[in-house]
């Protein structure tokens, strides 16, 4: 992995966040208001990052999370992000952060200190591989809550928010 | 034959030796099933176990996979170090690949690279577990765990508990059957005793104890019922025996009644004729000689009389010739024939007969044969001059007749005897009658053929006797039986006649005596005249001095005064019979030097040693032979 070219690592990093993606979807609870019946689907919107979002889509294609479908949402900057469980905001997005925070569904950067910006979980590169910190708190704020489980494998956690 | 150790054990071993062996084997089959389901259980409490570790291993691990954090998923597998029994863990990634290991002694090395198909494998004390792990519908990967099956340390401990119930089950087993088989043993034990002390005693009275109601108590009964048959088989055999031996001795003594009595009256035969034959034998002395032989000749012809019967009866073939019988004619013929003894002895004979013309059915010999024996009988056994009753009657389709005299008597034990064969009231020596005790016996037979009964009466000795007879008498014809009393009431009142040689002097017989012969004094003492009378007349004859007495005590009167130097003794005499004679005679000075011939009809061998024993010198049977007389006296020189 270390030996791999840039623009090949850079690419791995964006298919493990993908991952992570959907994989959060199981140590989150959402209110049951969220969604519209027992089976509708889980709705993972990406702003501004298309090689996240053809990465995520390959990996759902297909799958289940709790007898849910999951669908993928491509977001542009501006657009309404009502209905999306998950919404991860792209590094070139994060400029729009702020009008994004405390809205419905959890909020996923992948960008320094975002948490101190409002993000619920923040995913970082850290030794060459992809962690993330979580602010629990931030979450509960939007209705939502994260799995001690998930809890444990974080980098870090934010105990209180400002 | 040795049987095998174990059957010939007692039976309270046998059945101890059961009990243990069927519990042994109840408790080995118990046990075996108990392994084989501890087996089984522990193996599923195993695996049950270790799945449901490698399920929360999973789990707990899940995230740790799903976001690829080995640290994490290392210290979730560090939880197993609360298990011992775990050696070893390891978990995969769902391309299969070791993610994160763990082993209890840290040696990490052993646990595979990649994870194997899932399941488990037991291979001795290792148990090795491949289990999923899945999320959410998800395979994440595998969980790999390596623990001990610990299978043999509960083994072993299973068995030392299974090892201690058993053991301790077997004591209560034989603790309880040596209570319980009692019940079975001791019964057995009591027949089985029993049996012992038959076999070893030969004592069949012994019974064995009935206990239970089972199969053994049936044993104890049918062996209760053989000995009981088979004592009395015995106690019948006994008898049997019994009565043949007294059967045989009755014949025994027969036989030697029967030389006696035959000899008796041979003696003063041969006497007679010695007499006759005499030379200067003068007519007077021929007639009386010859009297002598027509007596003792018609005796004789009386015992053979009574041989005859005894024969008839022992074979069975004595028969009736019944007919029509005039009562009266078959009393006289009795009556006549019984008058000379009953004038000999001077009896007194009262006779009531029926009408003459009354007949009843029967054997008019053996009726008559009957009267005339109880009637002799009434003589022989009535001191001389004495009463006697025959009265004969028919009332009642009966008729009785009765023979009643005021002689001697029967004691009360001796009316049945006296009927059996061969029998005699008095059997010592001293007895005044002779005969085969067969009459008695003969009558009765006879009178029992007729239909009838014959019995005696006695009031006791010498009180009298009575025998009456009893014929059904149904076809009784002619005059009433029960009419104007006794036909006929004669009487015969006869002094008895002298006897022979006495009162009178007898005729000098001239015989030289011969050159060896020394003259002497001579004794005869014997009951039978006509023997004693006829010896002394010999012994005169051969110029001796003699003396003759018809009786013991007299014998012993005339031996003290008449001194003699050699007595012929008889042995059976009233009064003193010879052997006592004999003793008195040895025991008294002037007279034990005398030389004692006992001369007799007993001739068997314990009769002479008997003769010696008492003092005699010589013992002679009759009839005595003259040579024989000659020889005696010829040692007097």
């Amino acid at each position: 992995m270390l030996l791999a070219p840039a623009s090949a690592r850079a690419q791995m990093e964006q298919e493990v966040k993908a991952a992570y993606l959907f994989k959060f979807l199981s140590y989150v609870e959402w209110p049951a208001a969220a969604f519209g019946g027992p089976h509708a689907p889980f709705v993972i919107g990406v702003l501004e990052s298309e090689e996240v979002r053809g990465a995520l889509a390959d990996i759902v294609r297909g799958r289940e999370v709790q007898g849910r479908p999951v669908e993928v949402r491509r977001l542009r900057d501006g657009e309404t992000t009502e209905g999306a469980h998950v919404l991860f905001v792209g590094r070139e997005a994060t400029a729009s952060l702020p009008q994004l925070v405390g809205r419905p569904g959890l909020l996923i950067v992948g960008e320094e200190e975002a948490l101190d910006r409002g993000a619920m979980i923040n995913l970082l590169r850290i030794e060459n591989r992809i962690r993330f910190e979580v602010a629990p708190q931030a979450a509960e704020r939007s209705g939502l809550h994260i799995s001690s489980r998930l809890l444990a494998l974080a980098y870090a956690v934010r105990a209180a928010a400002p | 034959m040795r049987l095998p150790g174990f059957l010939r054990r007692s039976v309270r071993r046998k059945v101890t030796a059961l009990v243990v062996a069927t519990t042994l084997a109840a408790l080995v089959v118990t046990a075996l099933a108990l392994i084989s389901y501890n087996v089984h259980d522990y193996r599923r409490a195993k695996l049950t176990e270790m799945r449901t570790q490698a399920e929360i291993i999973g789990r707990a691990s899940a995230p740790a996979l799903a976001f690829s954090d080995r640290r994490e998923a290392t210290r979730d597998l560090a939880m197993l170090e609360a298990r011992p029994d775990v050696l070893a863990a390891g978990l995969y990634g769902a391309d299969g690949a070791l993610f994160a290991a763990y082993a209890r002694d840290g040696d990490t090395t052993a646990i595979p690279v990649r994870a194997g198909r899932l399941g488990e494998t037991i291979a001795g004390d290792r148990l090795d577990l491949v289990y999923p792990i899945v999320e959410d519908g998800q395979r994440l990967g595998t969980v790999v765990l390596r623990a001990q099956y610990g299978l043999r340390d509960r083994q072993l401990a299973y068995l030392l508990i299974l090892g201690a119930a058993m053991a301790g089950a077997l004591v209560a087993a034989v603790l309880l059957s040596a209570w319980l088989q009692r019940a079975v043993t001791e019964p057995i034990q009591g027949v089985a005793d029993a049996a012992r002390r038959v076999v070893d005693r030969r004592d069949f009275s012994v019974r064995a104890g009935r206990t239970s109601d089972d199969e053994i108590g049936m044993l104890a009964d049918a062996m209760n019922r053989m000995l009981a048959d088979l004592e009395r088989e015995i106690r019948e055999r006994r008898d049997a025996e019994e009565a043949l031996r007294i059967v045989d001795r009755r014949k025994d003594e027969f036989l030697a009644t029967l030389a006696h009595e035959l000899r008796n009256p041979l003696a003063p035969i041969r006497n007679a004729l010695y007499l006759m034959q005499a030379p200067g034998s003068d007519a007077r002395v021929t007639s009386e000689a010859r009297a002598i032989i027509d007596r003792q000749v018609r005796q004789m012809v009386r015992l053979v009389d009574d041989l005859l019967e005894v024969s008839r009866i022992t074979t069975g073939n004595l028969a009736l010739r019944r007919e029509r019988v005039e009562l009266r004619g078959v009393a006289s013929a009795a009556l006549e024939a019984v008058e000379p003894i009953m004038r000999e002895r001077g009896h007194r004979l009262t006779v009531d007969l029926p009408p003459a013309g009354l007949t009843i059915n029967a054997d008019p010999t053996r009726l008559a044969q009957v009267f005339l024996n109880l009637l002799n009988n009434a003589a022989k056994f009535t001191p001389p001059g004495g009463r006697i009753d025959f009265s004969l009657e028919v009332k009642d389709g009966e008729m009785t007749g009765r023979v009643k005299d005021n002689g001697v008597g029967i004691a009360a034990d001796m009316l049945d005897p006296i009927f059996e064969m061969f029998a005699q009231a008095d059997r010592s020596l001293e007895r005044t009658t002779s005969g085969l005790g067969v009459g008695l016996s003969l009558s009765r037979r006879l009178i029992e053929l007729h239909g009838g009964r014959l019995e005696g009466r006695s009031e006791g000795p010498g009180r009298g006797s009575e025998f009456i007879v009893r014929i059904p008498a149904a076809g009784v014809s002619g005059p009433e039986a029960a009419g104007d009393g006794p036909g006929v009431v004669a009487e015969a009142g006869v002094r008895p006649s002298p006897r022979f040689g006495s009162q009178r002097t007898p005729p000098p017989i001239v015989t030289t005596p011969s050159r060896a012969e020394k003259l002497c004094r001579v004794l005869v003492v014997d009951d039978n005249a006509d023997f004693a009378d006829t010896l002394g007349r010999m012994l005169k004859s051969l110029g001796h001095q003699v003396r003759v007495e018809h009786d013991g005590l007299a014998g012993l009167a005339a031996a003290r005064t008449f001194r003699p130097d050699i007595a012929f003794l008889d042995i059976g005499m009233p009064g003193l019979n010879g052997y006592d004679l004999a003793r008195r005679l040895r025991a008294f000075p002037s007279t034990s030097g005398i030389v004692l011939i006992a001369v007799t009809g007993w001739g068997q061998s314990e009769d002479r040693q008997r003769a010696r024993d008492a003092g005699f010198d010589e013992h002679v049977v009759k009839p005595l032979e003259m040579d024989r007389l000659q020889s005696l006296l010829g040692r007097m020189g």
